[in-house]
């Protein structure tokens, strides 16, 4: 990556461009017949910071934002283990291949948002279906991502390894591992966001706590302010976990770095 | 022939037959854990037999849940197409305005990266509010989502353009209109088809959230409907139904993409 240096015109630009768009929203708002739907931006950042000390049914924000955090790193984190190793079982073994990825075909293109209703007969509306929820809007990214990385490895890689007297275990974890690496990581990328977006609409369906709830109450009782406040931290909140991703891939795989 | 193709054709059979008998295993373990042993209640989790039947009867009845699987499948397709048709057409040349005029890119730019980390699925209380539950509100609901990726794709695509090539068309006298459609729309079509790819995944997805927080009509309607009646048989039918549009698009497009796309893909 290229290191931006400071650009004084993108500055002004960006600074006019957001100052723009505010003042815009505040006219729209003001002035217009849309402020009898729309609360103005002063309404909305005013129940940002109170929001902070007083609660919004049970907890506040930052308890809504936890309980929507533990939801999704639960599910992610187990359904990218699973999503590995299947991917690259699929990847490096026919016969693995053979067996799951017909099966993997037939459920991956079925929407995570598809599911809820399934798993809520299942599981309950507790907290299991929610993880189960965020684990399968991660695990088919993972799991196809690992799958195409560990079939692109270069087999003249793996060839030469194999001449020189390599294990076969060292193949594995010495080439093919590392070498589907930035995949992996590019389909962990786009599973935390899709698992953000999972929840949200689990939570949306059936749940007492969390983001998605928060902007379903918000709806339910036409309060759109609280709408609003919950889209603003949930885009901050799922911004730091991109960002978070692409810091820690940068330190795993520095040899690799893929733009972007 | 030689042996060595001999083999290889032989092991692609023995592998197609695997993967056969490991769907035939699939399928024959849900019908024993559900037809045989009743692990789970029927309306918890249904036998294939019973979707199968639930598939053909909803081909023709309306109930419970008001319209045939057709009719579903109709209005589905009617708001998802409406969105990202929309998205698409207002996404693409704005992510390719943004990459090629540096005024648009400075002042869009900030803008575009203030709504983008928003899921599109937050957006939906907003957009009922401005739209009703009309089709409008999912249109608009799916327009977003599928905005986004197009617009991010274009915008990568343009910016890829090798300058070398931008160079050569300047020196030969090319106008700044010519090089952009000419050298920097085609070497950003496999991008922006990528994008176009993603954005019609999530566009789809987003239809089913969008349909099952309001709607009377529609596959995702059709999901959050059967949980309250506990039909879990026609949710399994609306979810496969889901899953096999979403492949016939993605094939579709891909189609798509090889006719128009000149060159190898890249990216």
């Amino acid at each position: 990556m290229k290191k931006k240096r400071f650009d004084p015109e993108k500055t002004i630009y960006a600074v006019v461009a957001i100052a723009c768009f505010f003042v815009l929203w505040w006219f729209l708002t003001t002035f217009t017949p849309v402020k009898n739907t729309t609360p103005d931006p002063i309404a909305v950042l005013k129940l940002l910071f109170e929001s902070f000390y007083t609660p919004i049914g049970s907890k506040v924000i930052t308890g809504h934002l936890l309980v929507s955090l533990r939801r999704v790193l639960v599910g992610f984190g187990v359904a990218t283990v699973l999503g590995i190793i299947l991917g690259i079982a699929m990847g490096t073994s026919k016969w693995a291949s053979a067996i799951f990825k017909p099966i993997f075909e037939l459920l991956r293109p079925i929407p995570p948002i598809a599911w809820i209703s399934l798993v809520i007969l299942f599981f309950g509306i507790g907290e299991t279906s929610k993880y189960i929820l965020c684990g399968i809007g991660a695990f088919t990214n993972v799991t196809l991502n690992a799958y195409t990385g560990a079939q692109n490895v270069d087999p003249e890689l793996v060839g030469c390894a194999r001449m020189l007297g390599t294990s076969e275990r060292d193949i594995f974890f010495r080439v093919v591992l590392p070498s589907c690496t930035p995949q992996i990581f590019a389909g962990m990328q786009v599973a935390l966001s899709t698992s953000w977006m999972a929840v949200l609409a689990a939570e949306m369906v059936g749940a007492q706590e969390g983001c998605g709830w928060m902007i379903q109450r918000g709806s339910d009782t036409l309060n759109i302010t609280l709408v609003m406040v919950g889209m603003i931290v949930i885009g901050l909140v799922g911004m730091l976990l991109a960002t978070l991703m692409r810091a820690i891939e940068r330190r795993l795989c520095s040899w690799n770095i893929m733009e972007g | 022939m030689n042996e060595y193709a001999i083999q290889k054709r032989k092991e692609r059979i023995k592998f197609t037959i695997v993967s056969v008998i490991s769907l035939c295993v699939f399928f024959g373990v849900w019908y024993v854990c559900t037809a045989v042993l009743h692990l789970k209640p029927d309306y918890v989790l249904p036998s294939p037999v019973q979707v199968v039947e639930a598939f053909i009867q909803k081909l023709t009845q309306t109930n419970p849940d008001g319209a045939t699987l057709f009719g579903h499948i109709a209005a589905s397709l009617q708001v998802a197409l409406t969105g990202y048709l929309l998205g698409a057409i207002v996404g693409v040349p704005l992510g390719i305005a943004m990459a090629w005029f540096r005024r648009i890119d400075l002042f869009v730019t900030p803008l575009f990266d203030l709504i983008r980390p928003v899921p599109t699925i937050a957006w939906i209380p907003l957009m009922i509010l401005w739209f009703g539950i009309g089709l409008g509100a999912k249109a608009a609901i799916i327009f977003v989502s599928a905005f986004v990726p197009c617009v991010i794709n274009a915008y990568a695509g343009i910016k890829q353009t090798k300058p070398v090539h931008l160079w050569v068309a300047q020196t030969f006298g090319a106008s700044r209109r010519e090089m952009l459609f000419t050298v920097a729309i085609p070497t950003a079509l496999p991008l922006i088809f990528t994008g176009l790819r993603i954005s019609l995944g999530t566009a789809w997805m987003t239809l089913c959230a969008a349909e099952m927080l309001a709607s009377n009509k529609g596959l995702g309607y059709m999901i959050q409907l059967n949980r309250s009646l506990a039909r879990a048989d026609l949710i399994v039918v609306a979810m496969l139904t889901i899953g096999l549009i979403g492949t016939i698009f993605t094939v579709g497009l891909n189609a798509l993409e090889k006719k128009f796309v000149k060159g190898g893909r890249r990216g």
